[in-house]
């Protein structure tokens, strides 16, 4: 297991190198230093501005340089300044993980507790009229846009039945739990009729194997069935499924933050794009590559560890 | 299992807390020291503040952050804006000018005594210190600093004396700018008393005093905000560390989330006008004459960029105004331009805010087609209805434009009628007149094509570009649209490398004609200026030299009609609209102003109702009970059909 790893490790460093390429190429290809600078700066800025604000950055430096410096100081885990704050991206990112933790890890708990709950009670009256209509409302829950939910959950949980704050956030510890309330509800609705459908898909499969069929037999209640055996064995194909979403939790959600205001990595990228800062964005495609790829490999993990019929060479 | 009860402990203690839907952290005090209560005003802005460092933040979201902290030297007459009046601030009166034998021209500026900077740590015994002119001198010294990269100091440099001279030799020794060097601008006579020379005459200059460019900062608070770790303590940079001198001092900003000041115990720099209040609200205004500012005593500012969330917090009370954005409009305003009936029930009142602004399509005068075919541009200009366009794109709020100069501003003409206003049928006879009857060349009989250059960077922004396109399309000819983002629309712009352009335009700087017109001056092509038509007309350029350095008054005013009179003639643009937009303000925070120039330098004015805001809160956020109550019966209906559906499929 040692060596795939290691194997796994190593088969990272040219998809990370290859990420880091594409992003810089693209960065270059699409605007310009100038362009760049106008972005930044606004229309009114003057050419003398944006003359300053190219040298001070090494813009005007040759690209292999540019691509050079930039390799080194990643290599180093430096990501530079931001463009339009001129703050310390180190610092952006790593105060940008917390509220968006904050969101998203009790978001994914709420969708996972509710969807295997989901999923195993329509096992558990499978077949009837409200297993169907359950099933209905799932497919339901998946085609609805993520901005639907926004708007309805804003307008009906915070603005008419004034439950929740529409908008903010306060890491001031059991302050924070009304701020997260909403994006909480919205991350558990959005996965909620997917997840529901697969793991409900999951549990039938194992309801018709043997060992079910024994447990019935010796007069095992349906309830024990299904919380204890079915639960435990389905939860080895649940586990390598969710584990994939790792990458998704750290890096938040561009939408969900953006609207409600939460000051995480996913509003932070958001901004980036819309004003253009080239940094924020290129760091961003880089941690999310390495955490995806971090992901996957986790993955092989879990999955040895939950069956462990699986070995990894 | 104890896990499980702890965790449903938790939720059941964060759901009721969160039966609570105010966003707001609790005001710093409830009552001031007089026992009256603390006056809290809430405001959004859709972006994070850029910087606030004087000399370097630009934007007007940028002034909008920095305008509580940081005084100016003069300031726009919150209730004076026709003709716009300026008044002092940080000056004893509007500083005196004085022509200089050699046809050089100085302002004599007295700084008001006993005007302190914030206590902070970067001062001697944390203690603030009085303003001096030095502290003036300090700006113009940061301005010519590269390392500030100040925008102001390219419009800047040509007009104050010896202030390029500064950068050159300031930054010669070691590429690093020394503070040693002065700026032969500026004169020190006294402590509080300086001159400023200009290499002509500028009377634009006053109105760079009434912004933060020249806000004096202290030498003190530059060079401890360093960003360096000290002491084992990380101290912030100067460009996001506030030590002002205005009426609040900042006392936290959240990045993506709030920034909120705490008023200057003792502020005396300014009161409230007792003179030029709007007969509408005279009566109303007489009670804060003279009083001392600011009228409240802490400013939160709410980070919302999306304008759904703003609609909503606005609906609940928790922002003082909402503005009607396009998501909102229909809720807040008829189509007769009032307010609705329920937000007028609330008692709520309506503003009407017009940002000095032109905006224009512009014609690329070196273009070989478009640039050598006056008649072609006219037809153009002439077949864009833009009444429409502002109805459709902007609910009819935005006036119509028919010269460069906006509305409000001194040369702006009421009776002016644009030669090259709509008309269709006129259009298709100067497109015929052009060489081009019916939209085809009379020579070859090919179908005349022409590219517009569109920013799309969202769906209505495609919307819009259409519908332009679809307004010259109804000459006969083919428009191409050439999309792309507002960076490289302008890039290509700079370029030269267009045919028309959309998208252009110009938002106040000053209250001055100058700053319009400018953008016509043949000295102002890209990529020094923003002359993206690449107009140029010597006779145009004279009468602009002359009017930019003069004095308000019928000589300018006449320079200014010859002016408009020559892009009437040669139509290197299609005047679009002015910005304009409507904000609703809530009972208790009615605006004590609105100024219909200037978006910036009134908070202070601002006042706030806060028993009224509490009561109506109340009533406005009522939390109905039924809704757990129907969700938790659901759920055991639920479970009861679960159970009796088992039972049934295994009798």
């Amino acid at each position: 297991m040692f060596s795939y790893l290691v194997r796994r490790l190593l088969y990272a460093v040219p998809i990370l190198l290859g990420v880091i390429c594409i992003s810089f190429l693209l960065d270059n290809v699409m605007m310009s230093p100038d362009a760049k600078a106008s972005r930044v700066l606004g229309p009114k800025a003057t050419g003398q501005n944006r003359r300053e604000w190219i040298h001070n950055r090494g813009l005007d430096q040759p690209k292999p340089m540019q691509f050079v410096h930039y390799v080194g100081k990643l290599a180093t885990l430096q990501f530079g300044t931001s463009w339009v704050t001129g703050r310390d991206l180190g610092e952006v990112f790593l105060k940008g993980v917390g509220p968006s933790l904050c969101i998203t890890i009790p978001g994914f708990f709420a969708a996972f507790f509710a969807s295997v709950g989901l999923a195993l009670f329509q096992v558990f009256v499978r077949n009837s009229p409200l297993d169907r209509t359950l099933t209905f409302l799932s497919v339901a829950l998946m085609s609805v846009p993520t901005m639907v939910y926004v708007i309805f959950t804003q307008a009906f949980l915070a603005l008419g039945l004034s439950y929740f704050p529409a908008f903010g956030f306060n890491d001031d510890g059991f302050g924070m739990a009304r701020f997260i309330m909403l994006p909480v509800i919205i991350f558990m609705l959005i996965n909620l009729g997917h997840d529901a459908r697969l793991y409900r898909a999951i549990f039938l499969e194992e309801m018709g194997q043997d060992y079910i069929r024994t447990a019935q037999a010796k007069g095992v209640a349906n309830a024990r069935v299904l919380g204890v055996h079915v639960f435990k064995n389905g939860l080895i194909a649940i586990i390598t499924l969710v584990v994939a979403e790792l990458p998704r939790l750290v890096l938040g959600s561009l939408l969900i933050e953006s609207l409600f205001g939460i000051p995480g990595l996913g509003n932070v990228l958001v901004q980036a794009i819309q004003t253009g800062d080239q940094p924020v964005i290129m760091a961003s495609v880089f941690l999310g590559s390495g955490l995806y790829l971090f992901a996957f490999i986790l993955t092989d993990i879990f999955y040895a560890l939950a069956d462990p019929r699986i070995r990894l060479s | 299992m104890h896990l499980c009860r702890t965790l449903a402990l938790m939720a059941g203690v964060a759901l009721l807390v969160g039966c609570n839907n105010d966003p707001n952290p609790a005001p710093y005090h409830k009552t001031r020291p007089d026992g009256s209560p603390w006056r809290v005003r809430y405001m959004r802005e859709p972006s994070d503040p850029k910087s606030f460092d004087p000399q370097f933040a630009y934007t007007v979201p940028d002034q909008q952050y920095l305008e509580p902290v940081y005084d100016r030297l003069l300031e726009y007459h919150p209730m004076k804006a026709d003709p716009i009046e300026l008044r002092a601030a940080m000056l004893e009166e509007i500083p005196r000018k004085e022509l200089q034998p050699d046809g050089k021209v100085s302002y004599l500026c007295r700084l008001k005594r006993d005007i302190h900077f914030h206590d902070d740590p970067c001062f001697p015994g944390g203690k603030g210190r009085e303003v001096v002119a030095a502290d003036v001198q300090y700006v113009l010294q940061r301005l010519a600093d590269p390392k500030v990269e100040s925008p102001f100091f390219a419009p800047l440099e040509q007009h104050i004396n010896g202030l390029h001279e500064a950068r050159e030799t300031g930054i010669a020794k070691t590429g690093k700018f020394d503070y040693a060097t002065p700026v032969s601008g500026f004169e020190a006579l006294d402590s509080h008393t300086f001159r400023i020379h200009l290499n002509g005459p500028y009377p634009q200059l006053l109105f760079w005093m009434a912004m933060n460019v020249f806000s004096p900062v202290a030498r003190e608070a530059v060079e401890y905000y360093d960003g360096q770790m000290h002491d084992g303590k990380l101290r912030p940079t100067f460009r996001f560390y506030c030590v002002g001198q205005g009426p609040f001092r900042m006392r936290e900003y959240t990045p993506r989330r709030a920034v909120r000041y705490e008023r200057v115990e003792g502020y005396h720099t300014n009161v409230f006008p007792s003179d030029g209040f709007p007969p509408e609200k005279a009566e109303w205004l007489k009670q804060f004459a003279g009083q001392p500012l600011p009228l409240f005593d802490e400013l939160h500012i709410l980070i919302v960029q999306e304008t759904i969330p703003n609609f909503v917090l606005g609906r609940q009370g928790y922002l003082d105004s909402i503005s009607a954005d396009k998501d909102s409009f229909a809720a807040l305003i008829t189509s007769d331009q009032q307010l609705t009936p329920k937000y007028k029930a609330r008692g709520m009142g309506l503003e009407k805010v017009g940002l000095p602004s032109t905006f224009f399509i512009s014609f690329n005068m070196q273009d070989p087609l478009i640039g050598k075919n006056v008649k072609l541009r006219k037809a153009l200009s002439s077949a864009c209805d833009m009444r429409a366009y502002v109805d459709i794109f902007y609910n009819g709020v935005a006036p119509v434009s028919n010269q460069l100069v906006p509305r409000g501003l001194f040369g702006y003409d009421p009776h002016y009628v644009n030669p090259n206003g709509y008309d269709l049928e006129k259009a298709k006879r100067l497109l015929a007149e052009a060489g081009y009857p019916e939209g085809r060349d009379a020579r070859t009989g090919e179908q005349l094509v022409l590219t517009l250059e569109e920013p799309v960077e969202s769906t209505e922004y495609r919307q819009r570009a259409e519908y332009e396109q679809r307004m010259l399309e109804a000459l006969g000819i083919k428009i191409k649209i050439n999309e792309n983002t507002f960076a490289r629309v302008i890039e290509r712009l700079e370029q030269g490398n267009f045919q028309i352009g959309a998208g252009t335009g110009w938002a106040i700087d000053y209250p001055d004609p100058e700053n319009f017109f400018m953008l016509f001056y043949s000295k102002n092509f890209p990529r020094e200026g923003a002359n993206y038509c690449r107009y140029s007309r010597p006779e145009f350029d004279r009468a602009y030299e002359q009017m930019a350095v003069m004095d308000d008054g019928p000589e300018r005013l006449a320079l200014i009609q010859q002016m408009n009179a020559m892009l009437a003639e040669d139509c290197p643009a299609i005047w679009e609209f002015d910005k304009a937009f409507y904000i609703a303000t809530q009972p208790w925070a009615h605006w004590t102003h609105n100024h219909p120039t200037i978006e910036y330098g009134f908070n202070k004015y601002h006042q706030v109702d806060p028993g009224l805001r509490e009561k109506v809160r109340h009533d406005w956020n009522r939390k109905p009970a039924w809704p757990p109550v129907a969700f938790g019966a659901l759920l055991v209906a639920g479970l009861i059909y679960a159970v009796r559906w088992n039972r049934r499929r295994h009798v």
